[in-house]
């Protein structure tokens, strides 16, 4: 391992040892986002030799049920995925993974960007899920890191305007030198949801034709609902509360589809190729750089539970 | 009469010296319908006349009727009520080639403007400018007489009758709400609610190929009717919210094979979390029944196994489909027709009791 990525689903298991139905149970190696060096390989693998410089897709599939089949593998009832209780991470000197899950970096792609392809994937995934061309304008909401990644993969397939929102304006400052052609910011208030709603329109200067929910709130997914135009879509990829109360019916009325987003599939070569052609640029976003010892771990993840200025913290090993 | 030796030039026939004054039913105010006289627009070049025959009752007519409003659809004005229609063609248009006086037409009820983004992309269902029968303002078609453009009305074919026609308004949002969930000889599905809608989207859905199709009610005598009408499986639910996961297990139980699509024609938080729950990941929820505004609901978990949610409003390019599954029998709406009246003060008020009650009552439908 050479470069890994601290994600918020690490951070949440470090802060309660669970997420969403994953708890904890023993002792497991934290990490996923990640890229490195191999240093041996199987006698069946042909693709990879040592030495060679690769980025890993976390999860191992079963490969054998019919959604594996079907090739929506993200969502296998099997899956073993780094990080994810009982399933080690990566955040560790070396690991063992199946070769055809490690794909090889382009030599002007860097160890770091490639542990990046990892977040990546989920904006590239949702764009895909969400049809995003050079018709679609974008709304995100959130300018985390998600929300970051979303609108740099938005870009790159093509999306001709992007307005993001958020509470922070550090963060939609980061959004704007991105690229973002429009910024707002917003309440956490959700009475405040039909006058942003105009806001937003006025950013766009058009219909929202899909909206990125990077948040996962009650208000940003309401925003959403009541943001994007008849026909539209509304792609959840933050995964906030479990019951979420929200304008569903004037939405449907509007067939104004919901979109959920898992994790991804089949994104490590496109990652890799937009970043090997420079359509996408993740540097910026990699804010804090720690060593693997024990001071430096507990330094990191304390950088990355504070949000704010820490958009991505990358360990160098 | 004017019998052929007079030539008078310049006197065109008006409405008012027809033998017959044209009547409908208008909404007044909260329970209060009144027949009265329903003077029609002048027929332009692309309209037809239509003598309407035969017209159902939909639960947003019973909505409108008993609270003067749908959704954000406010009655300000008496409107004439009543969209589910089939007629005869009396009088057509100068420049209307492909129907003629005497052809039976089942209508669809809304005017789109044809101009707007969404109309020339084909999804003028959803068009800002739609002028719908019973929506208000726009008057709708309980009435012996209404004026309506001609490709908005589709001949029937000799083997399907006039009440079979008004039939095809409902079916339409049972097969639109099919080709959204792409139903098809792979899809398994629920249906949440055995009422008007449930049951024309059970059909539908058999007639788009779909091998096992589920419904869940809490009312066992719709249930019954369900399996009548072709339901692979039944389940009577609760209104108790906290049933939920131990009827998810029921449904899943029944449904071995897994669930990939799921049609709520009910609306509301229960049959709602019931559906994103119960269908398998990768698979959608279609939400028809428009009953709540806001719904708290497990979105989350739904999105985490990339259940999508798909709307449903009205239809569009339906009527052909409708038309041509009724004349293959494909599709038999006809046990749905549960009571009929004619068109009189009485049984005007006697046929919006009816439907309005419920339970025993499916599709109470007109004769004109």
């Amino acid at each position: 391992m050479k470069a890994v990525g601290i994600c918020g689903s690490d951070v949440h298991f470090l802060k309660t040892l669970r997420c969403a139905d994953f708890v904890v149970k023993q002792p497991m190696v934290i990490g996923h986002e990640c890229a490195g060096i191999i240093e041996e390989v199987g006698s069946e693998v042909k693709h990879l030799v040592p030495g060679d410089r690769v980025a890993l897709e976390p999860g191992i599939s079963c490969w054998r049920c019919n959604v594996c089949k079907k090739g929506r593998y993200n969502l296998c009832p099997e899956m073993k995925f780094f990080a994810t209780p009982p399933v080690h991470g990566s955040l560790a000197n070396q690991v063992v993974h199946p070769a055809d899950l490690c794909f090889k970096l382009p030599e002007n792609v860097s160890l770091e960007e490639g542990a990046m392809c990892e977040p990546l994937s989920v904006g590239v995934h949702a764009c895909r899920r969400a049809n995003i061309g050079p018709e679609t304008n974008i709304l995100v909401m959130g300018a985390g890191p998600i929300g970051l990644v979303t609108l740099l993969a938005a870009r790159a397939f093509g999306a001709p305007r992007i307005i993001i929102v958020d509470v922070d304006d550090y963060r939609l400052s980061v959004a704007k030198d991105l690229g973002a052609d429009g910024i707002v910011k917003v309440s956490t208030n959700i009475q405040d949801i039909p006058e942003e709603v105009l806001l937003i329109h006025k950013a766009m200067g058009a219909g929202v034709d899909v909206t990125f929910d990077c948040a996962g709130f009650n208000k940003t997914m309401s925003t959403a609902l009541s943001a994007t135009r008849p026909g539209g879509k509304v792609c959840l990829v933050g995964m906030g509360h479990n019951e979420m109360t929200v304008p569903l019916t004037p939405a449907a009325a509007r067939e104004v589809d919901v979109i959920g987003v898992f994790r991804y599939t089949n994104t490590w070569p496109l990652c890799l190729e937009f970043l090997r052609s420079g359509k996408i640029d993740v540097k910026p976003l990699i804010t804090h750089r720690f060593g693997f010892s024990q001071r430096e771990v507990e330094e990191a993840f304390e950088t990355s539970a504070r949000g704010g200025s820490a958009i991505k913290v990358m360990f160098n090993l | 009469m004017s019998s052929g030796g007079h030539i008078m030039a310049g006197i065109e026939e008006e409405e008012e010296e027809e033998e017959e004054e044209n009547m409908a039913a208008w909404l007044l105010g909260i329970k209060n319908l009144k027949i009265g006289p329903y003077h029609l627009p002048s027929l332009g070049p692309h309209d037809v006349k239509v003598r309407i025959k035969a017209l159902g009752i939909c639960g947003s007519d019973v909505h409108h009727f008993k609270t003067m409003r749908c959704a954000n659809f406010i009655v300000k004005k008496p409107m004439v009520i009543g969209h589910e229609c089939a007629g005869v063609i009396e009088e057509v248009g100068s420049e209307v080639k492909t129907l003629a006086v005497g052809d039976r037409v089942a209508l669809e009820p809304g005017i789109s403007c044809r101009r707007c983004n969404l109309c020339k992309d084909g999804r003028y269902n959803l068009c800002p400018e739609m002028k719908f029968f019973g929506s208000p303002p726009t008057n709708g078609a309980l009435a012996n007489k209404v004026v309506h453009p001609a490709n908005l009305c589709f001949k029937l074919p000799e083997n399907v009758s006039l009440e079979e026609g008004a039939m095809c308004e409902p079916l339409s949002v049972g097969v639109h709400a099919c080709r959204r969930a792409k139903i098809g000889p792979d899809t398994n599905v629920l249906i949440m609610g055995a009422g008007p809608i449930g049951l024309i989207t059970l059909l539908a859905a058999h007639a788009f190929g779909a091998p096992r199709v589920m419904l869940i009610d809490v009312d066992g005598h719709r249930l019954s009717i369900a399996k009548k009408l072709g339901a692979d499986e039944i389940l009577q639910v609760s209104t108790n919210i906290e049933d939920v996961g131990e009827e998810v297990q029921k449904i899943q139980s029944a449904m071995s094979s897994g669930i990939d699509v799921s049609f709520d024609c009910v609306g509301y938080a229960k049959t709602m979390s019931t559906a994103l729950n119960a269908t398998r990941s990768g698979g959608k929820a279609c939400l028809i029944g428009l009953a709540l505004s806001e719904m708290t609901v497990p979105l989350t978990p739904a999105a985490a196994r990339e259940v999508d949610i798909i709307g449903i409003f009205r239809y569009r390019n339906t009527w052909p489909l409708c038309i041509e599954l009724l004349r293959t029998g494909k599709i038999d709406v006809k046990p749905l027709i549960t009571h009929r009246f004619s068109f009189s003060q009485e049984e005007v008020e006697k046929a919006f009791e009816t439907s309005a009650g419920g339970s025993n009552a499916i599709k109470v439908m007109f004769n004109l």
